[in-house]
């Protein structure tokens, strides 16, 4: 089965909704995003493991002047990326069925819009059709919070967009750079990644390129210090629209780092190596500290996320495959962790006369044991406990850090601490201790319960079997790495054997 | 069947007896079969566990050693975690201890959290612990055992702050829990350090195989790894400097305080350094910082319980204080002795955690000493409980206890060269024990009877208070919520109270036959083939001379007894000679009261700190610099713009001349142009 | 009488023209003095139309007369638009129109 049909079948069913009135366009919205969950599960299923190189390939040339393809592939880096993405959308899809809004029509085609944009960033394997889907990723959103948001919505839309928007047009000057700078010895030029991965770029070149690729997607996670856009943006996004933003939109920038600059600009890479594991131990730091001085439940899950992408940005630069494994099974990991938690903090809420501040809360669990107990377990999901997935993303990504800057490991290793000392304040502030004063507790209804059991049932179940998404994930994971890993002389573990070996790149890397 | 299946059985029960009770266990009919269900559960995995025990020793001793993996948990690029449990003597020992025990306190709580609103969420903490445990203690590989050792911590934390309505009980959960994180990083950085820079491979016997090959002895990487592994140790086992938690834990309900801060879950460090002792044997500076370390505490935590007022908190410093010696042996090479410490203290801790609850029970909720008095004849069956247990912590002749701090202390002053000063602090450490454990006893039996106490022998009601309170701070309670529940239970009016202390008591009284010198070696002899590569403890094993053994026997006999009787001229005789003495030496006396002042440093030199930096970096970092970029970058933009726009003033005629004059310029231009 | 003179009239009545529009302050005689220029244009436009000997000048001059008579409607338009509303008749002070 074709991959567009994966990528453009949200912006199908959303176009079909807005279509079909305000009546329909939930349901309709909600069956698309369950086709496409669907769809996903299906290329998990179909994948062949062995392979180091993409599967399910689409490849037409689109705009041949400018060498631009519309090329699509499924491999090892993308494939849960994919699942994650169609899994949350149709969690926050269902989210948003059972409240009511302001032009419905409209709503859901701008999530059905971003939901295609964010496939497509994942899916295409041409620089110039990941930039424009990158782009594009930021249209829907910037409508859905200025129109359906809260709290000063039109100056976070506009505060996020524009700090975005400066390091997407510096990515566009360093892709369009790239793909110049590329037309080797056939004088022709092509964005497709698998082309640009066979010309090398001198090294001054490729440092100035990693510079402007790095400041995106610094920005779109967000690290510190470019995290600015952060706290009004998500205080003002509607709950189903920030659990997506939190979940996916930030691992797009993260897949942006395996997927293009780490196979494109090796020797940059290992150049700005330290630089850029300095700002993510920083981003460690500093989101944990501020993450235990908020009292805004959002605020706190906002800062821990910038913890988090820290840690997943550390295990990217560790450069070696350990370190990028632990970054792949992260992202999923946090994905489905701040979702959920969103989506908790929407039921909490409700419960403390509207207010998402943890000062207004207090002995919630005490007739909402089954809420306690789903809370419970993701806030130790998030806090990286051991037999969690999230432990054995931080155990690999902390490995393969351990590996490269040892001391950067054991700094890293005070953000583990910090992160069980705030997630535990948020959880006992809003559950435990005595009642707050505007608190009327009550039981997770149904209709709460169906949005967030699944992604608890989700992460429970990758905790059991983390294998799961490893395997799956290896032979990409090694490849990408395999030429920065060689140039930092980082082959393999000592005394390891032989299955350890990473797949080298063999000539023409990809089919 | 094979000894890994009847472990697999052992590991599966509690966990099918946690999530039975989490999920079905509210619509059960009766008011405690949740209760009675935990119970069983744990007793079957105790059977299981004794089936296990029995399977093992049908094989020959050089073929005791079995592995079983579940799945593939994550094996890839080098990381080959998977879900093994390794089944010899020491974890088989292990499993006996830890599911024997807790099937009584199981059986003990049926009775303790009866009327309480949480009771089914109990019971399924309770079961995970279990479960937890196990999970540590079979583990074969890294990554299992720091899953159970994670997962205790959050059992641990669950339980700490089970009645969740008061703010002592959450705020002694995170700082428990926090502490577990410190130690949860340590084991695993330690294990970077030994795998990743040695073995290769996360798999114990792998590990153990290669440790010879992989590092020189007293190779750097392997001794930081071993001393990150002691850290993981100090924090779970209370140890200094990472033993904070510990007495703040106390603020869950007794059995708990018995099952998991006194049997269990504390010595889940000594477990860890007896498991990898080829480590430590070829890294012997790190354990020698073991040794040093478990001697410091046991010696620190006797010298604070001697001023607490709280009876858990003495029990709990005891605690500290026994762990102490059980690392201190462990890390010397003393395995056997270590672990048979941990047998009989199992039994006694726990059973005067359990009569404590029984006292506490029958002053209506009240745990402090001052309150207390003269309950010898109101509560007689627990008042034996004590003498039984407090005799066999005081290593009183012939108890349980006698024979394996004797055990320990010997072969330490056995090794020679500077382990004399740790056999001098031992044994001043054991008449501290005596000191503190009499002096507990006496003040709440002996002595003039207090109003609960004459109310019970009369009446036979146990006291119940008008107001419910906080022991801790004595702040009112909303028990209208139903927890902690309105019920208080003591062991002579209830039989599962009963049955589980006496069993204790008389383990506690008979556990020790098992090892006395001399005479049999039982513990040694079952435990030697999981010990039979190593040299250091053959020679520790055979370090002490017989007239040291014997030497120390009297010594122990004569400290105790006179421990004991030393507390009863103090406490019983003469009461004004303890406040005399505390005038006299106030500030030992304030240096021990405020238990050395580690909470105060941690305060001033972590969480004071942390929280200015916090405050800083949210009301002054964030404002100036994150916000300064957006918002000066607008403000720039702004005041080039208002640049811009002073030259649209509104003055028709100003325009008016500008086009004309911009007119002429061109003009002239093109003029100058054409010629 | 050669095209010359012509164009010099014509610049010397665009000059006076110029400058009243830059000195005077009443909308009516700016709007007077526009009509000075635009005729001073015409003036130059119709010189040299009869200096190449094509009528494109002329032509041209019309519709610059077309221009200038809509443009002093709507300007004459606007002036009794302020009378009405009783504005100051002073383009210094009609100054509301500003970035």
């Amino acid at each position: 089965m074709a991959l567009s049909f994966l990528l453009w079948a949200p912006l199908f069913f959303a176009l079909l909704g807005a279509l079909l009135g305000r009546r329909m366009a939930p349901k309709v919205a909600l069956f698309g995003s369950a086709v496409t969950l669907g769809m996903a599960i299906y290329y998990i299923a179909d994948f062949d493991t062995g392979k180091a190189g993409l599967q399910h390939v689409t490849d037409t040339v689109w705009i041949a002047a400018l060498g631009i393809h519309y090329k699509l592939g499924v491999d090892g880096l993308n494939l849960f990326l994919l699942t994650l993405t169609t899994l949350l959308w149709c969690v926050a899809t269902l989210y948003a069925y059972f409240r009511s809004w302001d032009r419905p029509q409209l709503f859901f085609f701008f999530m059905g819009l971003a939901e295609s944009a964010v496939l497509g960033a994942f899916l295409s394997q041409d620089l110039a059709l990941f930039v424009a889907f990158f782009d594009l990723m930021l249209v829907p959103f910037y409508f859905l919070i200025g129109t359906w948001g809260g709290r000063k919505r039109v100056q976070a839309t506009t505060k996020l967009v524009i700090y975005t928007l400066v390091g997407s047009l510096l990515m566009l000057a360093a892709a369009i750079a790239t793909g110049v700078e590329s037309v080797g010895n056939s004088g022709q030029i092509s964005f497709a990644l698998s082309d640009l991965v066979r010309v090398g770029l001198p090294v001054g070149t490729q440092e100035w390129i990693f510079l402007l690729f790095a400041a995106a997607f610094l920005v779109k996670m967000p690290a510190f210090p470019v995290h600015g856009w952060l706290p009004d943006g998500y205080r003002a996004m509607p709950i189903p629209v920030v659990a997506v933003f939190s979940a996916v939109l930030s691992k797009v920038a993260a897949y942006g780092f395996i997927r293009i600059v780490l196979p494109l600009f090796p020797q940059a890479a290992v150049h700005f190596q330290e630089l850029l594991l300095l700002i993510a131990l920083a981003s460690i730091l500093y989101g944990s500290i501020m993450a235990f001085t908020q009292t805004d439940l959002r605020l706190i899950v906002g800062f821990s996320s910038i913890a988090q992408l820290g840690f997943i940005t550390l295990g990217i630069f560790a450069l070696n495959p350990q370190g990028t494994q632990g970054a792949l099974l992260q992202m999923v990991n946090h994905g489905l962790v701040t979702a959920a938690l969103f989506f908790i903090i929407a039921v909490l809420a409700a419960r403390a006369g509207g207010s998402e501040d943890v000062r207004d809360m207090g002995g919630l669990a005490f007739r909402a044991p089954v809420l306690a107990a789903l809370f419970l377990i993701v806030a130790l999901a998030t806090l990286a406990m051991p037999g969690s997935s999230n432990f054995m993303g931080e155990f690999y990504i902390l490995l393969g850090v351990f590996e490269s800057k040892l001391v950067i490991a054991c700094v890293a290793f005070t953000g583990v601490v910090l992160a069980s000392v705030y997630m535990l304040r948020a959880y006992i502030g809003a559950m435990h201790n005595r009642v707050g004063a505007k608190v009327q507790s009550r039981e997770l209804s149904l209709r709460d319960g169906i949005v967030v059991a699944p992604l608890v049932l989700v992460i429970v179940a990758i905790a059991v079997y983390p294998q799961l998404l490893l395997k799956r994930q290896q032979a990409s994971a090694q490849a990408a790495v395999a030429q920065t890993a060689l140039l930092t002389h980082q082959l393999a573990l000592p005394r390891a054997t032989a299955q350890t070996a990473p797949v080298l790149p063999q000539g023409g890397q990809t089919p | 069947m094979s000894p890994t299946t009847w472990a697999w059985i052992c590991l599966a029960l509690p966990l099918a007896g946690c999530l039975f009770n989490a999920f079905v266990g509210r619509h059960l009919p009766g008011e405690r079969t949740a209760g009675w269900i935990g119970t069983l559960a744990i007793g079957l995995s105790f059977v299981a566990a004794v089936g296990a025990f029995v399977a093992l020793m049908g094989h020959s001793p050089d073929d005791r050693t079995f592995t079983s993996t579940a799945w593939d948990y994550a094996d890839s690029v080098g990381v080959n975690a998977k879900l093994t449990i390794l089944i010899d003597p020491l974890s088989v020992y292990m499993m006996l201890v830890v599911s024997g025990v807790s099937a009584l306190i199981h059986l003990y709580s049926c009775v303790y959290v009866w009327k309480d609103r949480g009771f089914v969420r109990y019971f399924a903490y309770l079961n995970f612990f279990v479960f937890s445990m196990l999970l540590l203690v079979m583990a074969g590989n890294f990554v299992p055992l720091i899953i159970g050792w994670a997962f205790v911590g959050a059992a641990s934390y669950m339980l700490i702050s089970f009645w969740f309505r008061r703010t002592t009980a959450t705020r002694a959960g995170i700082k428990a829990f926090v502490i577990n994180v410190i130690g949860d990083v340590g084991l695993v950085l330690g294990t970077y350090f030994i795998v990743f820079r040695g073995s290769g491979s996360l798999d114990f016997l792998d590990t153990f195989k290669h440790v010879q090959a992989a590092f020189p002895p007293n190779d750097s990487d392997l001794v930081a790894g071993c001393i990150l592994l002691l850290v993981g140790a100090f924090a779970k086992s209370a140890q200094v400097p990472l033993h904070t938690w510990l007495p703040d834990a106390m603020e869950g309900p007794t059995p708990v305080s018995a099952l998991i801060h006194a049997a269990t879950m504390v010595t889940a460090g000594v477990y860890l350094i007896a498991r990898m002792h080829p480590l430590f044997e070829d890294a012997t500076a790190a354990a020698d910082v073991g040794t040093v370390v478990g001697c410091a505490t046991l010696v620190i935590a006797a010298t604070i319980a001697l001023s607490q007022t709280d009876i858990k908190r003495v029990i709990a410093y005891s605690t500290m204080s026994q762990i102490g010696y059980m690392i201190m042996a462990v890390s010397a090479s003393a395995y056997a002795a270590g672990l048979f410490h941990l047998f009989t203290h199992a039994f006694f801790k726990a059973l005067l955690f359990m009569a404590a609850g029984s006292i506490i029970g029958a002053m209506g909720g009240e745990q402090s000493l001052d309150k207390m008095g003269g309950f010898r004849r109101a509560l007689p069956f627990t008042f034996a409980c004590f003498l039984a247990g407090g005799l066999a912590l005081s290593a009183f002749p012939l108890f349980s206890g006698y024979f394996s701090k004797d055990d320990i202390l010997a072969l330490i002053g056995g090794e020679g060269g500077w382990h004399w000063i740790l056999y001098v602090l031992g044994y001043l450490g054991a008449f501290l024990t005596a000191l503190y454990t009499f002096r507990m006893i006496f003040r709440a039996f002996l002595g003039p009877e207090c109003k609960e106490a004459r109310e019970l022998r009369e009446t036979g009601h146990i006291a119940h208070h008008e107001h419910p309170f906080n022991p801790e701070t004595y702040e009112e309670e909303d028990t209208d919520v139903g927890f902690p529940g309105p019920g208080h239970y003591i062991a002579e009016q209830q039989w599962p109270m009963k049955v589980a202390m006496g069993t204790l008591a008389i383990g506690a009284i008979f556990g020790g036959l098992i090892q006395v010198p001399f005479v049999d070696d039982l513990v040694n002899v079952y435990l030697r083939p999981d010990f039979v590569n190593d040299p250091t403890y053959e020679k520790v094993i055979n370090g002490p001379s017989d007239g040291l053994v014997i030497f120390g026997l009297i010594l122990s006999a004569v400290i105790a007894i006179g421990g004991i009787a030393l507390a009863y001229v103090i406490w019983v005789r003469r009461p004004s000679i303890a406040v005399a003495f505390r005038e006299r030496f106030r500030p030992l006396y304030e240096l021990s009261f405020h238990k050395w002042w580690f909470d105060e440093l941690y305060d001033a030199v972590f969480v004071r700190p942390g929280a200015t930096v916090g405050r800083w970096a949210s009301n002054v970092f964030e404002r100036v610099v994150i916000d300064g970029l957006v918002n000066g970058t607008v403000s720039v933009v702004r005041a080039g713009s208002s640049v811009v726009r002073g030259a649209q003033d509104g003055f028709l005629r100003v325009y008016a001349a500008l086009l004309l004059l911009g007119l002429a310029l061109v003009a002239l231009w093109f003029l100058l142009q054409s010629t | 009488m050669t095209v010359a003179w012509y164009l010099v009239v014509s610049a010397l009545i665009f000059c006076v023209g110029a400058a009243g529009v830059l000195v005077r302050r009443s909308p009516l005689v700016i709007l007077l003095c526009l009509e000075l220029m635009l005729n001073a244009g015409n003036l130059a436009l119709i010189a040299f139309s009869r200096m190449t000997g094509t009528g494109d000048g002329q032509i041209f001059a019309i519709i610059v007369m077309v221009v200038a008579a809509c443009e002093v409607v709507v300007g004459l338009g606007i002036i009794v638009a302020l009378y009405r509303r009783r504005l100051p008749i002073d383009v210094d002070q009609l100054r509301r129109l500003h970035g």
